[in-house]
């Protein structure tokens, strides 16, 4: 996946499920942010309301840690989406069942 | 006994009745749009230049330059096919039809009409006409009659006596049996050449190698099969046509024009209150060319929306602009009422009309198309580690 290195969505499961589909895996996203970092567009649609934002910062103790800014978002059709920064890699990606 | 008759390249020879000065020269049959460049049957003179079926295109016309490809005409083919089987059943055949070009029976009924087995296949190859080059066989088991027609020469009638089934299968090759291309080369890669040596290796091992097909493919060798030959119900002749003024490509115009064969089909005086269980959706394309599609619905219905939406994405694989729709109700059902249940399933009856299901969308979506979530990490904070999508082996 664009932007994202393969240890943010690998983990520490092992080889022999690797060919397994993921569950909600990240999708790239085109998101135009603000000035404080906040989605002003996600895929061109203007966003309503940021409802939540949260950081993930997890296995740092490995050589592929994971530092993300989640942003749960209300766009201005209604739909709600869940959109991320990654912050080691760059890039946005969208995700599912956060 | 079983009875198969046999037309080899049935589609090819359909395609070739509309041009039958092809017959005598080198012609395959075209590959279908968007399918693998192989060449489907070949004329006799073709194979004397050294053409071979499933050869890659680029392949055969390096071989033989002159050799003319066919195009496909899928609603010729079933409409001759359709033509041959209600000779055979006005002969007194009740037929079984497996792919186009093969056609099962059983001879116990109509031995004694026609004077014993051997006159009744010749009975039957008469019916089809000489014209198809059509050969009989007839053996205790279906696999061992398909295996019997495939050897017997044009016109020619074959026997095998019970006792002498696997006697007859031992020499033959492996690709009579039912294995998909990568199974019979590792058999051939491992010195199985031919029925007989495959049917001399034990069971299980052939199973572990080969999986379900592979052990399959071994009872038939062994002569063990328990197909059976079952006559099929006679079709019903429900057919709309829609002609229309110039060749239309829009798939917008095209749902409208299936919506009016629809409610046109729908409404015939015919069907009664009986509901649809088979329908076929054809079209003549712009270049002569001909297009099919044949769709059993899951449940007997009769509703034009349920239908419309059932034949609407098969209008998306069209190859061409249509000049010609056409809707036939294929099969219908013998009572105009609906089963409804009495007791709504449970247990080991829900697990298995939903193991039902499954199938059917495995058989639809392929490999991989029905998914189990298993949680391997639901604690963790990186919402893709919680849970994978396994695929279902059954």
């Amino acid at each position: 996946m664009e932007g994202v290195k393969e240890g943010a969505h690998g983990g520490t499961l092992g080889s022999s499920v690797r060919s397994a589909g993921r569950l909600n895996s990240p999708r790239p996203v085109q998101v135009e942010p603000g000035l404080d970092g906040t989605p002003r567009r996600v895929n061109r649609r203007v966003v309503a309301v940021v409802r939540e934002e949260w950081r993930v910062v997890d296995r740092w103790w490995t050589d592929e840690p994971v530092q993300r800014r989640y942003f749960d978002v209300v766009l201005d059709g209604g739909e709600r989406a869940v959109v991320y920064r990654d912050e080691r890699a760059g890039g946005w990606f969208s995700q599912r069942g956060v | 006994m079983v009875a198969c008759v046999l037309i080899p390249g049935f589609e090819l020879r359909a395609a070739l009745r509309a041009r039958p000065s092809l017959a005598l020269r080198p012609a395959a049959l075209a590959p279908a749009e968007g399918e693998e460049p192989l060449i489907g049957p070949i004329t006799a003179a073709a194979e004397a230049q050294g053409v071979k079926p499933g050869m890659r295109m680029g392949e055969a016309l390096a071989t033989c330059p002159e050799l003319v490809l066919v195009e496909q005409d899928p609603s010729a083919a079933e409409q001759a096919w359709e033509e041959i089987l209600r000779r055979l059943e006005d002969a007194g055949f009740e037929v079984d039809s497996g792919d186009l070009g093969c056609v099962y029976f059983e001879t116990r009924g109509v031995e004694r009409l026609y004077g014993g087995a051997e006159a009744a296949l010749e009975r039957a190859l008469a019916a089809v006409g000489s014209a198809w080059d059509p050969r009989a066989g007839a053996a205790g088991r279906r696999f061992a009659a398909l295996a019997a027609a495939n050897v017997a020469r044009p016109g020619q009638v074959l026997i095998v006596a019970d006792e002498r089934t696997r006697e007859f299968l031992a020499p033959l090759p492996l690709a009579l049996l039912p294995l998909a291309e990568q199974r019979r080369r590792e058999l051939e890669e491992l010195g199985v050449r031919n029925v007989g040596e495959l049917a001399g290796l034990p069971g299980g091992a052939v199973a572990e190698r080969l999986g379900p097909d592979g052990r399959r493919a071994w009872s038939l060798a062994r002569g063990r099969d328990r197909g059976r030959v079952r006559g099929r119900r006679a079709p019903a002749e429900l057919i709309e046509t829609l002609e229309f003024p110039e060749a239309i490509g829009n798939e917008l115009t095209l749902r409208r024009a299936l919506a009016v064969l629809v409610e046109r089909l729908l409404g015939r005086a015919e069907r009664g209150e009986r509901f649809l269980r088979k329908v076929a959706l054809s079209a003549t394309l712009v270049g002569g060319g001909s297009w099919r599609r044949q769709l059993t619905l899951r449940e007997p219905f009769a509703e034009a929306d349920r239908l419309r939406i059932a034949l609407g994405p098969k209008l998306a694989e069209l190859s061409g602009p249509v000049l010609k729709l056409k809707l036939e109700a294929l099969e219908l059902t013998e009572s105009t009422g609906q089963q409804l249940m009495l007791v709504r399933p449970e247990g080991d009856e829900l697990q298995g009309m939903l193991r039902d299901g499954l199938r059917q969308v495995k058989a639809s979506t392929g490999e991989g198309g029905v998914c189990t979530v298993v949680e391997v990490a639901p604690w963790s904070r990186i919402p893709e580690q919680r849970a994978l999508l396994v695929a279902r082996d059954e």
